[in-house]
């Protein structure tokens, strides 16, 4: 479109605007004003829609640009859907959504889109109980833009992002808080790049969609990083997935899904890293993990008995509470956790490498007596992190016979860490504070002796001193 | 307060006025805590304690590069494994030897000679070796602290702060069954022996024998978690937990029960069972040593 006809087009829509509102920008104005704005603006237009707070639901009919960033707010007054895009090639840019319905029949959301080649970049939606969801809607953008959720019990919280047998979209740069998922249904080739989710049920979660390359999100104190389900052929890397621990928490979890690669990730602090339930599924597709940094979980690798067929090479297992279990009774020992010669470097490995070729000279094969009966008797996770815990481990070192067979073979495990960073900054902060912290712990210890450890004018009761 | 008459007449002629209640306690605290500072254990003790606590912090973080800042949470695993270890020994043993060793040297009748209560005497012995303890417990986590702060760039603050606490609660009530072990015994071999014999019980026995019952007797889980809570290590150790995580969900069935049915009242209840053992031994102790005939 061009520049004049856009000028004499806000002129226009301005005055409509200042007559409606006064001219002080901060009464509501009826979305019924932008409304108008679309049906008198040509296919393709630009909209930059003046400042003010537009009450009410809209649905665009027509492919246009609506352009929030002068100031504009959507406010639904929770009530229904508040922005409803019916036409192709739509772009939603720089607005301010605000206050869909609470109730999830209807399945209100900030933003729905029900055509294809949408943009919805750039803007900010705030109580809504869905985000932006996309039904039918292939070949959508979905970039930088930053979600808050209704506040309510998880149960009853909508997704952030949700798109419905919507092919070939683009989702990245997006903040999403406090939401039940990022959910992906049966929506093949999209691209997931560098989100971050946050307090929500599973950052990302795929149900029957494949052929997805997953790649520098942040997903952090959800209740699961990425949920993966019966989805095949999808490529994570460079992920971060930190503090997952809610009632599943899982960094990645993969429930009957093929070719996976998962390559370059961070699974940190999660109550299990990987969990694998039954993936691979079919005889002949595999699972592979490289290059991954599994560390402080309580369960690095977590997987179901009958799990096969994956590969692990150059991952750091570090500091994992149990670096791998079966859930239930079982090993993993049908997965190759070498691949040419390149195992995996395991930070309990206690084994060594004389000829410095940087592979330990014996295989890693953990045993933990805690971790077999933990396997039979669920209810002992109660005496983790407990002496007694160490004791019985001790009692199984210093008796091998009472020791389980291992959990899994690394044939050539690695002698050192290999270095695996992701591309996400880490969260170094509040140093400062524990270095406070620490300084008032010392001081207090130096005020008690200075205060009590001393003569101090009162006499000592006159009693036989100690030595 | 259960005067001792003959003692207070008696001192009142050497001195005008007998200390207040208050004042009673402090002194013998301030005495006890210079003793206590002044002596090897405590020397030993906060050595020890402060280099596994810096070792624990520095180890746990090693070999992960820039990923150290979410190493908290283990680094805080290995903490409680070493707080559940050493302090209960630190503070059992310091209280057992606290009215067993004057008495054995006999400088506890002349304690008893001031003009002042048994029950002051008793309670500002505890103070004193709980300011002490304090003290040493503050040396540790504030040098690791600092390791934290240098490796982790300090995330956990809060649940460190928490920890600190915690473990003052927990080696409040270990003092607590340590004096009462003290007023017990005659001679401070038979009430370190008996000390080290329930630190035992504290840290290994019980933890083992419950999980053998639970085996055993198919205990249900409200049945371990009920067994489980009476020794103040495990409810220490909840305690930690729940503050981390929010919920016991990582200790398994038993947590995940613990955590759906007693909701908030969680931590206030494993506090309360910290605080009582702190409070009912004490209070039995001062009972025992006011009422005992001979010193």
């Amino acid at each position: 479109m061009s520049p004049p006809r856009l000028t004499i087009l806000i002129s226009i829509l301005a005055t409509v605007v200042r007559s409606a509102d006064g001219g002080t920008g901060n009464t509501p104005i009826p979305v019924s004003v932008v409304a108008e704005m679309i049906d008198n603006a040509e296919q393709g237009d630009a909209i930059l829609v003046p400042a003010g707070i537009y009450e009410g639901n809209l649905i665009i009919r027509k492919p246009i640009v609506l352009d929030g960033s002068a100031g504009a707010i959507f406010d639904g007054l929770g009530e229904g859907t508040v922005i409803e895009v019916l036409a192709e090639q739509v772009t939603i840019r720089g607005c301010v959504i605000r206050a869909t319905d609470e109730d999830v029949t209807g399945e209100p959301a900030a933003i729905r889109v029900i055509a294809a080649d949408a943009t919805i970049e750039s803007n900010t939606i705030d109580d809504a109980l869905f985000g932006i969801d996309l039904r039918e809607a292939p070949n959508a953008v979905i970039r930088n833009n930053t979600i808050a959720c209704k506040n309510l019990e998880p149960g009853r919280r909508g997704d952030g992002i949700r798109l419905w047998w919507s092919h070939g979209c683009t989702v990245e740069g997006n903040t999403v808080r406090g939401s039940r998922d990022m959910v992906f249904w049966y929506s093949e080739d999209l691209r997931i790049d560098r989100n971050t989710v946050t307090d929500s049920r599973y950052g990302l979660h795929f149900m029957y969609s494949h052929d997805t390359v997953i790649e520098e999100n942040d997903l952090r104190s959800n209740s699961v990083g990425i949920y993966l389900m019966y989805s095949n052929r999808i490529t994570l890397r460079g992920n971060r997935l930190t503090n997952n621990r809610g009632a599943s928490g899982y960094g990645v979890g993969l429930k009957d899904c093929d070719d996976i690669i998962i390559a370059g990730n961070e699974l940190l602090a999660n109550r299990v890293g990987v969990y694998l339930d039954n993936s691979p599924s079919s005889v002949d597709s595999t699972g592979l993990f490289e290059s991954n940094m599994v560390a402080f979980n309580e369960v690095g690798l977590l997987a179901t008995p009958n799990t096969h067929g994956n590969v692990f090479t150059g991952n750091a297992f570090v500091e994992n509470e149990e670096p791998a279990a079966t859930h239930g009774r079982g090993r993993l020992v049908s997965n190759d956790f070498a691949r040419d010669g390149v195992g995996n470097y395991w930070s309990d490995y206690a084994g060594f490498d004389l000829d410095g070729d940087g592979i330990g000279d014996v295989a890693y094969e953990p045993r933990s007596l805690f971790g077999a009966m933990l396997a039979n008797e669920p209810n002992l996770r109660l005496f983790v992190h407990s002496p007694a815990q160490q004791a019985i481990e001790f009692t199984a070192r210093a008796l091998p016979e009472l020791r389980p067979e291992s959990t899994l073979i690394d044939p050539s495990p690695l002698a050192s860490p290999p270095r695996i960073n992701s591309a996400i900054a880490g969260g170094g902060i509040g140093g400062a504070r524990m270095a406070v912290l620490a300084a008032t712990l010392l001081s207090i210890a130096v005020a008690c002796i200075a205060a009590l450890g001393f003569e101090r004018g009162l006499p000592a009761p006159q009693t036989g001193v100690r030595s | 307060m259960i005067a001792n008459s003959a003692a207070h007449f008696s001192a009142t002629r050497q001195t005008p006025a007998a200390p207040t209640l208050i004042g009673g306690v402090a002194r013998f605290a301030r005495r006890e805590f210079r003793d206590a500072i002044a002596s090897k254990w405590f020397a030993l003790y906060t050595f020890a304690f402060t280099v596994l606590a810096v070792g624990v912090s520095y180890l746990s973080l090693s070999g992960i590069g820039s990923h150290g800042f979410a190493g908290f949470g283990r680094t805080a695993a290995g903490l409680l494994n070493l707080v559940m270890l050493v302090v209960p020994l630190m503070a059992l043993t310091a209280g057992a030897g606290s009215v067993a060793g004057e008495r054995e040297r006999g400088t506890l009748l002349y304690l008893l000679a001031q003009p002042v209560s048994r029950t002051q005497v008793l309670l500002g012995k505890h103070l004193g070796l709980a300011a002490a303890i304090i003290c040493s417990l503050c040396v540790g986590f504030g040098i690791s602290g600092g390791v934290l702060a240098w490796r982790t760039g300090g995330v956990g603050v809060g649940a460190y702060t928490m920890l600190v606490g915690f473990t003052v609660l927990l080696a409040l009530a270990m003092l607590s069954i340590g004096v009462l072990i003290s007023v017990c015994s005659r001679r401070t071999a038979v009430a370190m022996g008996i000390a080290l014999f329930t630190w035992l019980a504290f840290v290994f026995i019980s933890d083992l024998g419950l999980m053998a019952s639970s085996i055993l007797f198919k205990l249900r889980v409200q049945e371990i978690f009920g067994l489980a809570i009476i020794n103040p290590l495990q409810s220490f150790k909840m305690a930690v937990i729940v503050n981390m995580n929010a919920s016991l969900d990582v200790l398994g069935p038993v947590g995940a029960y613990a955590s759906r049915t007693l909701g908030g009242a969680l931590p206030w209840m494993l506090v309360s069972s910290l605080i009582a053992w702190t409070a009912l031994p004490l209070g039995l102790a001062v009972l025992l040593f006011s009422r005992r005939g001979s010193v």
